[in-house]
């Protein structure tokens, strides 16, 4: 006992330090958990979490019978599989460009406009999509106009919506991971361009045969990091661009804004509940299931 | 930077040229890309209401003027917002970085006995979340935040991505910095202090940006949690300008019935160009800042 007193006296300043961190994590990262136990309930608020009766399986199944949740399902996983495929192809595409430039100074330059859109707001990129796509002054029209085509309601023809969201993550995050690779570039040595220089390797093939493969086990985190996140849709970026417009929501409601929706425009906290469980049960198989192929595939990069 | 030496090697071969001008087409055509949507909004918040109209937003508007400026200033309730997203943004990112800085340093000091326990607690808060529901309704109904400030502060101030970003750089100081100064007779406090923070300076600058960046860009706690108007960052004030269009064009189908006198697109973009405004500003500083911390080791998070 008095060792335990003692050490609690002389790390007196190490817990002080955690204290503030820990009720945070405690209030607003584990306390919330338990209301998933409100899927299983039929959740009214004046009685409360416990008070509230249990209902079973009811609100999965109201959730897994609709037409809901496939749609809601596809839509995550399809955009996310855009997303990622070709946000990452053009972050490594540009990176091993910016690497190719020579002028130290003009690749400072273009770095620096690459990344400048990953530091704008959804609210504000979701301006600039209005800007482009609305139908009567929107530039998208205009230019289909000076073409002699017809003009096209973009905001109520859902099919073109994975293109326009696909365009703008690409848009926001290709220099944000672009970043990241070329990190990864930089940290190649140099003796082997050198090597590959005096064996008369042109430039491409010291690209193909050198750089991506140095490269490959930084770019296979970030697309395991990304594919881990999968059951998880960009709600900041979906909702600020298609906000309530349900004549979208065939091809863009994703898992999260349709618990959104069920919550605080249905008020059905079971629903809602019983969509955030199956995303969270989802989201951690995922990752777990990832985290066993990472150990396979790149020994020593997994998470845990 | 070797690579670049070797990228100087003096032969150059017909292929290499064809190579590097697909190379420098290819980065500034996608340079163009991710820049044109910042000069459209730019340059149109000084046109005149008039030349938007008439010709859509161009990439050199006919005419020129400050009147949006003006008018958003005089007319409007942005200054409000503003400070608004200034208070949420300042106040947030020092408790956060406060906390988050402790925080991380707690979990990898050697004296504490469940350090890998704290760690794998606020590791699980990435694998697992707790969903809207109770979220909304802790923020809601237990802390009672409704239309409060706190409500878009309290629930960002720790990020267990950043406190991984700033444990992995409290792994590369060296243990002997803190056991010298336990010898010359230092407690832990002027250890944490004195010694790790001003040796932590580049990581801390990173993750105060990163927060930063988060409280300014976000709209999400105040769409949940705040309903009073006089309480909307400017994010907020953004997005009801758009719906406000949005349902204008969705009723009307055209924009032809509202005063010419308010410069509807001139007061969006000059709206969009201050809440851009701080970023474009600090952006040398801020791009400078995030690739170091990028390149620090966050990839693994």
């Amino acid at each position: 006992m008095g060792s335990v007193v003692k050490r609690a006296k002389s790390n007196f300043f190490i817990y002080l330090l955690i204290l503030p961190g820990l009720l945070f994590l405690i209030i607003f990262s584990y306390i919330p958990m338990l209301a998933h136990v409100i899927a299983f309930k039929s959740f009214k608020p004046a009685l409360g979490i416990l008070g509230s009766p249990w209902v079973g399986l009811d609100n999965f199944r109201f959730f897994f019978r609709g037409s809901n949740w496939l749609r809601v399902t596809f839509n995550t996983l399809f955009l996310n599989a855009l997303f990622i495929g070709f946000g990452l192809s053009l972050a490594v595409a540009v990176s091993l460009a910016l690497n190719e430039i020579r002028r130290r100074l003009y690749k400072k330059l273009m770095q620096s406009i690459v990344f400048m859109p990953y530091f704008v707001s959804w609210m504000v990129v979701s301006f600039v999509i209005f800007a482009m796509f609305n139908a009567s002054e929107g530039l998208m029209n205009r230019f289909l106009a000076g073409l002699g085509r017809e003009a096209v309601s973009w905001y109520a023809s859902p099919q073109y919506w994975p293109a326009i969201l696909t365009f703008t993550s690409v848009w926001k995050s290709a220099g944000y991971n672009s970043v990241i690779i070329l990190a990864a570039i930089t940290g190649i040595s140099g003796e082997f361009y050198e090597s590959a220089e005096i064996d008369g390797a042109t430039r491409f093939q010291q690209l193909r045969l050198i750089t991506l493969p140095l490269i490959k086990p930084t770019v296979i985190i970030l697309v395991l990091l990304a594919i881990g996140k999968i059951f998880f849709g960009d709600f900041g970026m979906i909702y600020g661009i298609v906000g309530n417009n349900t004549l979208l929501m065939p091809t863009t409601d994703v898992i999260d804004t349709f618990s959104y929706r069920s919550l605080l425009q249905n008020n059905n906290f079971g629903m809602s509940s019983a969509v955030a469980f199956y995303q969270s049960v989802m989201g951690l198989i995922t990752i777990l299931a990832f985290n066993a192929v990472i150990r396979r595939v790149e020994k020593g990069a997994e998470l845990f | 930077m070797t690579a670049q030496k070797a990228a100087r090697a003096p032969r150059a071969r017909a292929s290499d040229t064809v190579f590097a001008a697909l190379v420098h087409g290819f980065v500034t055509l996608f340079a163009l890309f991710c820049l044109i949507p910042f000069w459209l909004m730019v340059i149109n918040s000084f046109a005149t209401e008039a030349s938007i109209l008439r010709n859509g937003f161009s990439l050199w508007p006919e005419d020129f003027s400050l009147y949006a400026y003006q008018f958003l200033f005089r007319n409007t309730r942005v200054m409000s917002h503003y400070g608004v997203s200034v208070a949420v943004t300042l106040a947030g990112t020092v408790m956060a970085v406060a906390i988050t800085s402790m925080f991380a340093y707690g979990i990898t000091s050697k004296k504490l006995k469940r350090g890998s326990a704290l760690s794998f607690m606020t590791y699980f808060t990435m694998l697992f979340g707790s969903g809207i529901v109770g979220f909304y309704l802790l923020v809601v109904n237990w802390l009672h935040l409704k239309d409060n400030i706190f409500a878009m502060i309290l629930p960002y101030l720790m990020n267990p991505f950043y406190v991984f970003v700033l444990v992995s750089f409290f792994r590369t100081l060296p243990d002997e910095l803190a056991e010298a100064a336990l010898i010359d007779g230092a407690n832990d406090a002027r250890i944490f202090f004195q010694i790790i923070l001003p040796l932590s300076k580049p990581a801390i600058t990173t993750v105060t940006l990163f927060f930063a960046l988060q409280y300014w860009n976000d709209y999400y706690l105040a769409l949940l949690f705040v309903d009073d108007y006089k309480l909307y960052p400017l994010q907020m004030m953004i997005r009801t300008l758009i719906s406000n269009m949005n349902a204008q064009q969705f009723i009307q189908g055209s924009r032809t019935n509202y005063a010419i006198q308010v410069p509807t697109y001139g007061i969006q973009l000059a709206t969009v160009c201050v809440t851009i405004g701080p970023i474009l500003l600090l952006y040398p500083f801020l791009q400078k800042h995030f690739v170091k911390g990028l390149t620090i080791g966050a990839v693994k998070g």
